[in-house]
């Protein structure tokens, strides 16, 4: 199994490759079924994975440009281990769910290269190989989006890889100064995260390198006032498109936080705790406002989802081990919630050709399963305990509870906003008569739906009711981080936090 | 009475000016046989011609480092041998483009082929020399050829573009005349290294001379290197050309006036005389942005390429205004990986160039032209795509490393507004080639009887594309052998 993660990498690549001499008929089997493979492999990475140990594991390393410290360096831990299994997870059901038919080989072949640029941006250790899997990732969402999409979608396409692209330049920059930083301390010239993390930076450059990271970072999650091409991209991207934009995607960006920002700058990081707070309440609160007046159902759940971001984005920045461990549980959960939802808003569209709540009404009557399926989702998104969404969102504000009650309060009202917007959707769709009649022979969720959705609502239970087998390997890891951020610390301010949290786990 | 001069042949150490020599005998070969057997099919000249480079490459690999001769004039240091290695290899490159399945007139003259020959030994005199007449008569040579091949390609268009870049040309020709003048004026010498001593020990004095010696020069460099505001010709003369010319021209003369430019900025850069250094950074930074700003207006692909290219070396002459040996090493590297994936994306144009001009009426590769290519041609478009991607700095594709390793000296040098300046030109950059992607991709087909795509293809072309291809994407096995070969010429030049 040493080599498990470089398969994991270019499986779906090679796979995608050979897809183009597969015929068109038999592209779309040949794709779940690559994808299944790749799924079936990344759970086997879980089954080898030691649980009980929170380092890298799985390490690869072999020097690629060696005079530059540029390395192919591999691992994964806790922390990267269950998005890993969440982008090969929403793959397969997304390829399965797949309903387009226009071009279909192209879209599948460009699914299955995304599908190796998630895997690389998660398992990579070394910053180049991160920003190339990172940039690499752009290439086939701007056509999946472009082509696939609906009429603004070229639009839509080239503003979310312009803004993506313009973010990660400048966080290219910060890695390059890393690098020569790396070069100043030792004499040698390292782009490998691991040693990065061995670095201790003056408080002001910290301070700098943590805003290029964070411009750059910021763009992907995506963080007010940087999330204007968000709603754009999934206004216009076709289902699949949006479905893993919203699940996979935007984690980068929150990984990257985890990653990158906290453990290389600790200080940094403790001291931009208030602005970056501050910035996440509006993103909670002022995105579920603005998704409470969509017509949309879509653009709903892509405001929502902007918002349950913001507890992400918020969660990481608690600098405790509930908050980051919460915020890397929130990623998973909201992965798998926000992906089902935008399926389900795909399958109406699929049958009405329309997105408007205004056109829809007393769905749950024609469409029991659909009303079911969807009820649960949105309980999860909602944050109802015993489903997948509660666990991640309490844990999250639990821990910014101790960096400061009030803010946290106020995030809290999203739960509530949360709630107001998403059952005045479900009660517009769903309750109520028929208001038109279109909606009145429309069929139910037919088998290859519910194979999609079906797995879906089986995790979302799980993992609700028993979180326990995630959360434990995520905590460990968590608390290698938080080790390593404490020893690292410099200003007072950012010991003191960091170290009270630990005092805190060994009095556990 | 003047003595009798005695030279020994060991001390002319003719070896030096072998490569050269060689390129121009295979020139004036094809001269001969043109002579003696007319109407000889152009694959024989195209032939003909990659053996002479070749042999003239091999001349060069087997160059001592760091030897002088021909009565001290010649100079073949580290960069004097990369560059060349760079140049002929490149032209090796370029010339099976001649072989294309339209006839295109300019390619069944012979005339042609002793042309391009003696351009490339011109470029190779530029920059094994530090002496400035030889760079003086190497540039013309090398330009005059260029000028005729121009006019060669028999439009009214082109024609223009000759005239045009002749004129160009010839005013930066004055502008460097003056300016050597100026110099040896003030030292009594026209090698750069004895400049460079004489005016290091008098302090830069009297420094008003220095300065206008050197805005002289910086102005015959600009005209060369398309520096804005030197720029104006270039999207022009592009136009002009032939695609394959016109690719060709986007690389190897401007590696020329970069070495001309390492050369002769390199003691003025480190020296006290900050004016220079400052009005480089100016110049850079305008040449990236202001070409940028305008490629992204253009309507016609190979226009774009133009102010691209333009917009590239302002980014490979912030390189030079650097200084440090990392950055003179950058700037080779971002070259090699420019030219596979620049000589690409011309010949994809060049492929797809048509007598008549069908698409529009004024230029020969609007964006439309491209539209929904992916349904027509899949692997041209994808091929295609991948060299904009690479342009545009999309990692792992082949410039994204050159782009990473300036980036990397400008920060290493503490030049940090600079690389943030260098990333938002990127990011302006991906814009314009996006529009190419987005065409290609995203739109529709134009069905019409008259539209034939690439119909100027033929299997040279296809192999030649096809190694661009290859290059660009695994370019980072490349990297680091490619490095380590770079920093030891550039260091053992001292550079």
């Amino acid at each position: 199994m040493s080599h498990i993660l470089s398969v994991l990498v270019f499986f779906p690549a090679l796979a995608g490759m050979l897809g183009f001499i597969v015929k068109k008929d038999s592209i779309r089997t040949y794709g779940i079924t690559v994808a299944a493979i790749e799924f079936i492999l990344s759970l086997w990475l879980w089954l080898g994975f030691d649980s009980a140990n929170g380092g890298m594991q799985f390490v690869e390393i072999v020097p690629l440009i060696p005079q530059f410290g540029v390395s192919y360096y591999l691992g994964v831990d806790g922390i990267s281990l269950f998005i890993i299994l969440l982008s090969t997870f929403i793959t397969l059901i997304g390829l399965i769910s797949l309903t387009i038919t226009k071009n279909l080989k192209n879209l599948i072949i460009s699914l299955l290269f995304l599908e190796m640029t998630m895997v690389g941006v998660f398992v990579s250790l070394d910053a180049i190989l991160f920003y190339i899997f990172w940039e690499l990732s752009l290439v086939p969402m701007l056509y999946i989006i472009g082509y696939w999409g609906s009429n603004l979608r070229i639009y839509a396409s080239i503003k979310f890889f312009l803004y993506t692209f313009t973010g990660s330049l400048i966080m290219l920059i910060g890695m390059l100064f890393m690098a020569y930083l790396y070069y100043e301390a030792t004499g040698t010239i390292s782009f490998a995260i691991p040693d990065w993390h061995r670095l201790i930076i003056p408080f002001d450059l910290q301070l700098w390198l943590f805003l290029a990271f964070f411009i750059g970072l910021a763009i992907k999650v995506p963080m007010f006032p940087f999330h204007t091409w968000l709603p754009y991209a999934h206004g216009q991207a076709p289902t699949i498109g949006s479905v893993i934009l919203a699940a996979v995607l935007l984690k980068m960006g929150t990984y990257g936080f985890v990653r990158l920002s906290l453990p290389i700058f600790p200080d940094a990081a403790v001291a931009a705790i208030t602005p970056i707070a501050i910035l996440s309440l509006i993103m909670i609160i002022y995105t579920a406002m603005v998704a409470y007046a969509q017509e949309d159902i879509k653009q709903v759940i892509a405001y929502s989802s902007i918002s349950h971001m913001g507890v992400i984005v918020l969660g990481t920045f608690a600098m405790n081990a509930e908050g980051i461990g919460g915020s890397i549980f929130l990623m998973l959960s909201h992965g798998i919630v926000s992906g089902a939802l935008f399926m389900l808003v795909g399958n109406i569209y699929d049958r009405r050709h329309t997105k408007l709540m205004n056109e829809f009404g007393g769905l749950a009557s024609v469409m029991p399963a659909y009303a079911t399926i969807f009820g649960i989702m949105l309980m999860a998104s909602v944050g109802l305990p015993l489903t997948i969404g509660f666990v991640g969102e309490f844990l999250s504000l639990l821990g910014f509870y101790k960096i400061s009650p009030m803010m946290t309060l106020l995030a809290g009202f999203s739960i509530v906003l949360g709630a107001v917007y998403m059952l005045t959707l479900y009660k517009r769709t769903f309750f109520g008569p028929i208001t038109n009649d279109k909606n009145k022979t429309l069929s139910d969720l037919n088998a290859k739906e519910l194979t999609s959705l079906i797995p879906l609502v089986l995790v979302v239970v799980w993992l609700g009711v028993y979180p326990k087998p995630v959360l434990g390997p995520i905590d460990n890891s968590v608390q290698n981080l938080l080790e390593l951020m404490d020893k690292k610390a410099i200003t007072k301010e950012a010991k003191e936090i960091l170290s009270s949290n630990r005092a805190e786990v060994e009095a556990k | 009475m003047m003595e009798p001069i005695n030279v020994s042949l060991e001390s002319l150490n003719l070896v030096t000016l072998a490569p050269m020599l060689i390129a121009i005998a295979g020139g004036l070969t094809i001269l001969c046989i043109d002579l003696v057997a007319k109407n000889l099919h152009k694959s024989l000249y195209v032939m003909l011609a990659i053996l002479f480079l070749f042999v003239d490459l091999g001349a060069i690999i087997g160059l001592e480092v760091n030897q002088r001769g021909f009565f001290d004039v010649m100079l073949v240091d580290g960069i004097a041998i990369l560059s060349q290695i760079i140049m002929v290899f490149a032209s090796m490159l370029f010339i099976p483009l001649a072989l294309t399945s339209k006839r295109f007139h300019e390619f069944s003259m012979p005339e042609f082929f002793a042309l391009f020959l003696f351009m490339v030994s011109g470029f190779q005199f530029m920059v094994a020399t530090d002496n400035l007449i030889l760079i003086f008569v190497g540039l013309e040579t090398a330009s005059l050829a260029l000028y005729t091949m121009i006019a060669m390609h028999n439009r009214e268009k082109s024609f223009e573009a000759a005239i045009k870049y002749f004129t160009m040309g010839a005013l930066a020709a004055g502008f460097y005349a003056f300016g050597s003048l100026l110099l040896y004026a003030l030292t009594g010498s026209v090698e750069i290294y004895k400049i460079a001593e004489v005016l290091a020990e008098r302090g830069y004095e009297p420094i008003m001379v220095v300065l206008a010696a050197v805005a002289f020069m910086i102005a015959a460099l600009g005209f060369k290197l398309s520096m804005v505001p030197f720029h104006t010709w270039t999207p022009d003369v592009y136009e002009g050309a032939s695609a394959a010319l016109a690719g060709y021209m986007s690389v190897v003369p401007k590696l020329a006036g970069f070495v001309v430019a390492i050369r002769l900025f390199e003691f003025l850069i480190h020296s006290e005389v900050m004016w220079v250094r400052d009005i480089l950074y100016i110049g850079v930074v305008i040449t990236m942005t202001f070409s940028n700003i305008v490629a992204l207006v253009q309507d016609d692909v190979k226009r774009m390429l133009a102010y691209s290219s333009i917009s590239h070396a302002g980014f490979v002459m912030a390189a030079i205004m650097i200084g440090t040996t990392q950055a003179n090493s950058a700037l080779f590297l971002y070259w090699v990986l420019f030219l596979f994936t620049n000589l690409g994306a011309f010949t994809m144009l060049w492929i797809s160039r048509h007598k008549s001009q069908i698409w529009d009426k004024r230029f020969d590769h609007p964006y439309s032209k491209f539209s929904g290519l992916v349904h027509i041609m899949p692997v041209a478009a994808t091929i295609m795509a991948m060299f904009m991607l690479s342009l545009a700095g999309v990692p792992p594709f082949s410039l994204f490393w050159g782009k990473l390793y300036i980036m990397s000296a400008a920060v290493n040098a503490d030049y940090i507004v600079l690389a943030v300046i260098m990333a938002i030109n990127s990011a302006i950059s991906a814009y314009y080639y996006l529009k190419l992607i987005v065409y290609m991709f995203m739109r529709e087909p134009v069905v019409d009887k008259e539209t034939i795509y690439f119909k100027n293809t033929s299997l040279s072309l296809k192999t030649i594309v096809g190694f661009s291809a290859i290059t660009t994407i695994l370019a980072t096995l490349a990297v680091s052998p490619l490095m380590e070969y770079i920093t030891y010429y550039v260091k053992i030049s001292g550079f």
